[in-house]
């Protein structure tokens, strides 16, 4: 009964969504189709980096014994409010950084470019990605790595053939979870990457620009586009779980 | 035949060597360190010793088959024997270990989908497929049902045995002594005995040993005479004197001796006359309390001999005397 209610609660606000929308004349407005290809193309590249960078941290993480002081490295961006992190992203890669003038010479420009949105959105998603990664991997148990070695197999061979599959069902809650947080990548974005724009960018844009009438549109084709990747990913490691 | 010399210091203070030739079990009570003596010598511990010093675990060539056998639930039985093996021909070579172990028809399976026995024997299958020198196995009998156990028990140690690879198994369940070849005990992080399995049963050199195997100390006393032609000597229990065999060699005329039996060698004395060989007690019970339907017997002079007296025999009230026969070789003599 009390679990109805909490559900209900949390989707109260989106049924504004339904009663809102002017369907009659629902229709976007100019760049919200380039901005839902900006968000897709760029978020899965983004998801993409977070995974090659965060699996083996959270590996690392999940077989170290004393780590509390790691686990506050992580949590850092997360605790960090977005404004405050997309702030420290613009001085310690933009163009007026010893390091973001260096880069800039190389031709890699980290500032209101394609590098420096997915820079940005790679921020907002690892921390959490590595999170659940690093629970997924500490749920595997060791006795079954150990086996796996005392079977002849090495590290690199156990990682892959017993670790990763073990850990897929909590993977897979990593990577949608990194996937929504990238796609939905706001307050980063915003300070280190205002172009191109993605959809949340163009919804306050829309907002500001237009007004409400313009959000929603852009609003349910955020979530026609963000959502099918965490539900596949969600029935995926269900399915694979019982299999 | 495999030598085994390993010392441990984490998680549990150690210093082993023992012989594993045949099926050599190595008994102990919970907590001793053999399953860590087992992890040290795959490698997954860290420690010094021979065989394997300074290789690590993916380099040792030993089988070992962990308590619950730590079959990879995701992998089908054929998969998880074929897991060792080098992918050219490793379906056909795990279908072979397979049908060794009796097992060709389950392996589609998961091992979800096993019973204990069958996940045991996939487990040996997926150990004899690393090609071992020396198979290591961790309480066998631990995840076994009861009823069903010796059966399962006997199969796995005739597949074993077939598979000619000197075996260490590390339980604290005797009961599997009556499989070995031979038989070490573990005990305050050392070797306390080690030897052919029989020897050890019937022959325990300590009372910490003999506990394994169901003898109780029973008292104390001073070695009465010399050792006669069978090896047996007197030993004098106050004013008792019993004939008993000594467990190690050393104890002489004079030396003080704990004496141990096992009490479930000793009988009832009837009307008949004594047997040769046998030497007949008379207790004195000072206390006994029930235990389900037999009178347990808590406190005996001379010799404190705690005994299970069936009810039919004394009904609702403990007797106060009891007169039994035991085996003078049934009795041991062990230092102090």
């Amino acid at each position: 009964m009390l679990s109805t209610l909490v559900l209900l609660f949390i989707l109260a606000p989106f049924s504004a969504l339904v009663f809102m929308t002017d369907w009659r004349h629902f229709h976007f407005v100019v760049g919200d189709l380039h901005a839902a290809r900006v968000s897709f193309l760029y978020s899965t590249v983004a998801v993409a980096v977070v995974v090659a960078l965060g699996t083996p941290l959270a590996w690392w993480l999940a077989h170290r014994r004393s780590r509390w002081w790691l686990d506050a490295l992580v949590l850092m961006p997360l605790l960090t409010p977005p404004l405050a992190l997309g702030i420290l992203l613009a001085s310690f890669y933009g163009p007026y950084s010893s390091l973001g003038m260096q880069l800039s010479h190389l031709g890699l420009q980290l500032s209101n470019s394609v590098p420096a949105f997915i820079l940005a959105q790679i921020y907002g998603a690892i921390p959490y990605f590595v999170l659940a990664a690093r629970a997924a991997f500490e749920a595997v148990p060791k006795e079954l790595e150990d086996i796996s070695r005392s079977l002849g197999r090495n590290a690199w061979h156990t990682f892959w053939r017993v670790s990763l599959p073990l850990a897929r069902l909590g993977l897979a809650a990593g990577i949608a979870l990194a996937w929504v947080r990238a796609m939905g990548e706001f307050g980063i974005v915003l300070i280190v990457a205002y172009f191109p724009q993605g959809i949340p960018v163009k919804l306050w844009v829309n907002l500001q620009d237009i007004g409400l009438e313009a959000v929603y549109p852009l609003l349910w084709f955020f979530f026609l586009v963000a959502i099918p990747v965490p539900l596949f990913l969600g029935l995926y490691s269900r399915r694979r779980a019982f299999g | 035949m495999v030598d085994i010399h390993y010392r441990l210091t984490q998680p549990i203070a150690l210093e082993i060597s023992l012989r594993v030739e045949g099926f050599t079990v190595l008994l102990g009570l919970s907590g001793a360190g053999k399953s860590s003596l087992l992890r040290a010598i795959a490698g997954l511990l860290p420690a010094q010793g021979e065989p394997y010093e300074g290789l690590p675990a993916h380099r040792r060539r030993v089988g070992y088959l962990p308590q619950g056998y730590a079959l990879f639930p995701h992998l089908r039985a054929w998969e998880n024997v074929a897991y060792p093996l080098p992918r050219r021909g490793a379906r056909r070579r795990a279908m072979e270990l397979l049908e060794r172990v009796g097992l060709s028809a389950l392996a589609q399976r998961y091992p979800a989908e096993l019973s204990g026995g069958q996940k045991q024997r996939v487990a040996l299958a997926r150990a004899m497929a690393r090609g071992p020198e020396i198979l290591l196995l961790d309480e066998p009998t631990s995840a076994l049902d009861v009823p069903t156990r010796d059966e399962i028990l006997a199969e796995l140690l005739r597949e074993v045995r077939d598979f000619a690879v000197p075996v260490l198994a590390v339980s604290h369940d005797p009961q599997l002594c009556w499989y070995a070849d031979r038989v070490a005990v573990l005990a305050a992080g050392r070797i306390a005995q080690e030897g052919p399995a029989q020897e050890v049963m019937e022959t325990p050199n300590s009372a910490e040993v003999g506990r394994f195997f169901g003898y109780v100390e029973i008292g104390r006393g001073r070695i009465a005479t010399d050792a006669d032609d069978s090896g047996a000597v007197e030993v004098l229990v106050e004013t008792l004197r019993l004939r008993a065999r000594p467990a190690v060699a050393g104890l002489g005329l004079g030396s003080p001796a704990r004496l141990g039996c096992r009490p479930a060698q000793l009988r009832l004395a009837g009307p008949e006359p004594t047997p040769p060989g046998y030497q007949r007690l008379d207790l004195t019970v000072h206390a006994a309390h029930r235990e389900g339907s037999y009178w347990r017997l808590d406190s005996t002079t001379p010799v404190d001999l705690p005994l299970r007296i069936p009810r039919s025999l004394w009904g609702e009230n403990p007797g106060t005397h009891l007169l039994v026969e035991m085996a003078s070789r049934d009795v041991l003599l062990w230092p102090f």
